[in-house]
């Protein structure tokens, strides 16, 4: 810590602890101080002979998920080589896949969903990536295939994985003291107590998903008489939310929202900053998914995607990663380096008995007219 | 009681922006909790090169797009006034359209209009193209700038003819009578009269260009606008330097606007 | 007529149609051609994994019922925001043309038009945060009113469309008050006419272009509209904006999106050139666009 500059961003963060932001989660497990310390001293971070300052680019694109990246990694890489991240982020895979199809986009990394990557190779999207130009990538070293494997499609390698996660809710104990353990009991008492204070994702596959578990159907029904029941559900609930977004961590901190369909890392990060908000998994199941990242075909900077992707999976940059988000990552060198109660978080490593139940969502379930449809209809009603 | 009511008026007008300014001026780094006085986010935004560049975009996609509205509005109103008959019900319909059509509804429709024209062009050059890599055809600066325009041209086409209607007739016969020819007259009588009505036109393109965010989000293909820019940073969680963006573009707003007043007076002067 | 007088009107039509060439050329690529575009979209069907695929059915257009309530929450709160404005608008114009001194004048009309020349984006979401629960409902909590909840209701939409379109509203009201002959008033003074008479049978009448011109300009921007139900709404007030945007961006229905995009489009140009006509008999004389 003899860098003057170093010394300040810790300080800065060390006085930004008492804020409610992403950040205070590096302090409060004392880890921010550490990680400061391990980005400057490790080799991969150094600026490597092979980028010259520029030689990229002065702009990549970066398009994922909310709370999802570590801005101070993202600097880093601008530092590294000269060119900036320019981050935009998406509230569903749907919204993605619209936007790379309509074309024009000017990504060069995106960040897609496990089920969603057979259809961005069927719409001829994405290209195989060029592992060689990736060397932080190693096959050898993903804990879970469950996890990877999603991203080759016919032998081909097209994404690699980021991390994955769950899909249950966050609940607010102060408000609503009785904690929850399902998604029928979700749904119930979004209709009663919790009215005006629940939130859903504007995604259709969590939303419409987790509906169909309150009859205990498969969150990647297609039925359509399941779909139906799904849809009345839904419908009969709106009138009681506080919001449909995929956005949902403002109004979850400032005491708007008390529950909300949630993503492991927010609810980690939730549950970090305010303890009182619990991440629940819905005991009849819903979602386990793994994202990953890929280049799109018309990437405007390949090059700078690779070099963005290759920084992102360095173990220790992709260890930082996880530190913020409070995902895991299925990547064996990162999880080496976790502290054992980040190993042993049971938000971000769920029991055994509620991991079974959970479901990969399925990629018919992206293009399906009937899902969408009853999606913007439930948002329209 | 009108003069309380005005109070209240311009307390509900300015309340948000006070608020916005002192937040930008938050040492704590979230928007909505104040924890002390800082210019922090200030200085991160004034190195914020992805900030900076989608600034650079919006100034130019507005430069742009207010000019050729101004120049092509005003050549439209000066020659409809000259026109009767069918034409000019066409025109004045159009104008009428361009105006009503909203602005997500053109920005939709520009979309797939393009992206249906790209698909049979760029085909068609790839064909064409001698080379290996033949240009595409996308969407960016251009396609952002001809739908601006679009809209800001229609309107400079109304404000001018509006200026044209109340324009002393008898200076520009006058100046015909003293056989003067055509550009001169226009040079020297018909310019300087409609001059309000051409700059009124060129700041209200520029500003609704400026702060545009529903058009530019379906054609801006890689483009970030400031708009687009400020949109994807609420979503991504709000930080004060959203803020002080904010306030420093209201300052530079502010700036023109008083700047643009300045001039206008200025130019009148030796008028009168 | 002479062949001179000819001679010179052809001559000043060649001249027209160069002037407006240019305009005619982007009228004809950016809007006639995108609307024919749009058109035809709307008689086909959604291609199996999103998107468009030619077919020719009304089926889109048999299916706009399913738009529902975006169509009556547009139809509604436009209609009502435009009014909001109007009755908050009005008084302010009155003040600043009649009752203002002339020193202060220009100030207060500067100070009118100032927070239109800033983002919108960012006073949209000045009120997110106003009207959240760490704003007005704390405040409102801390001198005993509870439970006050205003954000995501047709309510916080309505406080937003007011506060972003409130200027477009005061500036044409103001320059026809400002034409007004202030010896009128004194005149109608004189022959012992009530204030309220006088506004009435005087003033109003003499400000109807402004009125007519500001409620047009509100009405066409707000039945557009999109990012204000998107941030104050939370999703949950919904207008036809935002259903055309989760066509287009989410459900991938192009066709569908638009043909409710060509049904918006033709209800404008119906609801605006009824207003027109139905304002031009009542008196509205020197009504223009803008």
């Amino acid at each position: 810590m003899s860098d003057p500059r170093k010394e300040f961003i810790a300080q800065l963060r060390r006085y930004q602890m008492g804020s409610i932001s992403r950040r205070h989660f590096l302090g409060a497990t004392g880890l921010g101080t550490a990680m400061a310390v391990m980005a400057g001293a490790v080799p991969g971070l150094r600026p490597r002979a092979g980028f010259a300052a520029g030689e990229i680019g002065d702009k990549v694109s970066l398009t994922s998920w909310p709370n999802y990246h570590d801005p101070a990694n993202l600097e880093k890489f601008t530092e590294m080589t000269g060119a900036a991240v320019e981050l935009t982020v998406f509230g569903s895979n749907e919204e993605m896949y619209a936007k790379l199809q309509a074309g024009g986009t000017g990504w060069d990394v995106f960040v897609p969903t496990n089920y969603t990557i057979q259809n961005y190779v069927d719409a001829d999207l994405i290209d195989p990536l060029d592992t060689a130009q990736i060397p932080n990538f190693d096959p050898a070293s993903y804990s879970d295939p469950r996890m990877s494997e999603p991203g080759t499609i016919g032998g081909k390698i097209y994404a690699l994985h980021k991390d994955w996660g769950t899909t249950g809710f966050v609940q607010n104990t102060k408000e609503l003291p009785d904690k929850l353990t399902s998604w029928k009991e979700f749904w119930d008492i979004a209709k009663d107590k919790a009215s005006g204070r629940v939130m859903v994702h504007d995604y259709q596959l969590t939303t419409i998903g987790n509906a169909l578990k309150y009859f205990g159907y498969s969150f990647n029904s297609n039925d359509e008489k399941e779909l139906a029941e799904a849809e009345k559900l839904l419908i009969e609930v709106k009138p009681h939310l506080f919001a449909i977004s995929s956005d949902y961590q403002p109004g979850m901190r400032n005491g708007d929202a008390w529950m909300s369909v949630a993503w492991t890392g927010d609810g980690k990060q939730l549950h970090n900053d305010i303890p009182e908000i619990i991440y629940v998994l819905g005991k009849e199941g819903g979602e386990i998914w793994s994202d990953f990242y890929a280049i799109p075909k018309a990437a405007p900077n390949k090059k700078g995607a690779y070099a963005l992707i290759n920084f992102l999976l360095d173990p220790d940059v992709n260890t930082a990663e996880l530190m913020v988000h409070g995902y895991p990552v299925a990547d064996k060198r990162v999880i080496a380096k976790l502290p054992p109660e980040i190993a042993n978080d049971p938000i971000m490593y769920p029991a055994a008995e509620l991991l079974s139940p959970l479901e990969f969502g399925a990629s018919d379930v992206l293009t399906n007219p009937l899902r969408a449809e009853i999606m913007a209809r439930f948002k329209s009603a | 009681m009108l003069r309380g009511y005005a109070i209240f008026v311009y307390l509900f007008l300015y309340a948000p922006i006070a608020l916005i300014v002192l937040f930008s001026f938050n040492s704590g780094n979230n928007a909505s909790d104040l924890q002390g006085f800082a210019v922090t986010w200030y200085i991160k935004a004034a190195g914020n090169t992805l900030m900076l560049g989608a600034l650079k975009n919006s100034v130019i996609i507005a430069t742009a797009s207010a000019i050729l509205a101004t120049f092509m509005g005003t050549m439209a109103a000066l020659a409809l006034q000259n026109l009767r008959g069918p034409l000019r019900v066409l025109f004045d319909g159009l104008t009428y359209v361009a105006i009503m059509v909203p602005g997500i509804v053109i920005g939709i429709a520009t979309l797939i209009a393009l992206v249906t024209t790209f698909d049979v062009t760029n085909a068609l050059i790839a064909d064409l193209w001698p080379g290996e890599a033949p240009p595409k055809l996308g969407l960016g600066y251009g396609s952002i700038i001809a739908a601006h325009t679009l809209f800001a041209m229609a309107l400079v086409i109304v404000i001018v003819r509006a200026r044209i209607a109340g324009m002393d007739r008898a200076l520009i016969e006058a100046s015909a009578d003293l056989y003067a020819d055509p550009l001169a007259t226009f040079r020297q009588v018909t310019l300087p009269q409609l001059a309000p009505g051409i700059i009124a036109g060129f700041l209200l393109s520029f500003t609704f260009s400026f702060d545009d965010f529903v058009i530019a989000f379906f054609v801006a293909g890689s483009q970030q606008t400031l708009p687009i820019y400020v949109f994807s940073s609420i979503r991504r969680g709000v930080t004060p330097e959203i803020n002080a963006i904010g306030t420093a573009v209201m300052l530079f707003s502010l700036t023109a606007l008083i700047t643009a007043q300045v001039l206008l007076r200025r130019g009148k002067r030796p008028a009168q | 007529m002479t062949d001179a007088a000819t001679i010179q009107e052809t001559r000043q039509r060649r001249w027209a149609y160069a002037l407006l060439a240019p305009s005619a050329f982007w009228y004809l690529a950016l809007l006639i051609l995108p609307l024919i575009v749009v058109m035809v979209y709307s008689v086909g069907e959604r291609a199996p994994t999103g998107g468009y695929q030619a077919a020719f059915t009304f089926d889109n257009y048999l299916n706009l019922g399913a738009r529902w309530t975006a169509f009556k929450n547009t139809l509604t709160l436009a209609p009502a925001g435009t009014l909001i404005c109007l009755l908050a608008g009005y008084p302010l114009a009155y003040f600043l043309a009649v009752k203002a001194s002339p020193k202060t004048r220009l100030l207060l009309l500067i100070l009118v038009i100032v927070p239109f020349w800033t983002s919108f984006l960012i006073r949209t979401y000045a009120w997110m945060f106003i009207l959240g629960g760490r704003g007005l409902p704390q405040l409102l909590d801390f001198i005993g009113i509870e439970g006050v909840r205003f954000i995501n209701t047709p309510f916080s939409v309505l406080v937003g469309i007011v506060y972003a379109y409130l200027p477009l509203m005061v500036f044409p009201i103001f320059v026809s008050l400002e034409k007004l002959d202030k010896r009128l008033l004194e005149a109608s003074e004189d022959l012992g006419a009530s204030p309220f008479a006088t506004f009435r049978q005087v003033t109003l009448p003499l400000s109807a272009p402004g009125v007519i011109t500001g409620c047009m300009l509100v009405f066409i921007l707000l039945m557009g509209e999109y990012l204000i139900p998107q941030m104050l709404g939370g999703g949950k007030v919904f207008f036809i904006g935002n259903a055309l945007v989760d066509l287009f961006l989410q459900s991938l229905n192009w066709p569908f999106g638009s043909a409710c995009a060509m049904a918006l489009v033709v209800i404008m140009v119906v609801t605006v050139t009824l207003y027109l006509k139905a304002t031009r008999a009542t008196g509205g004389r020197d009504v223009s666009l803008v």
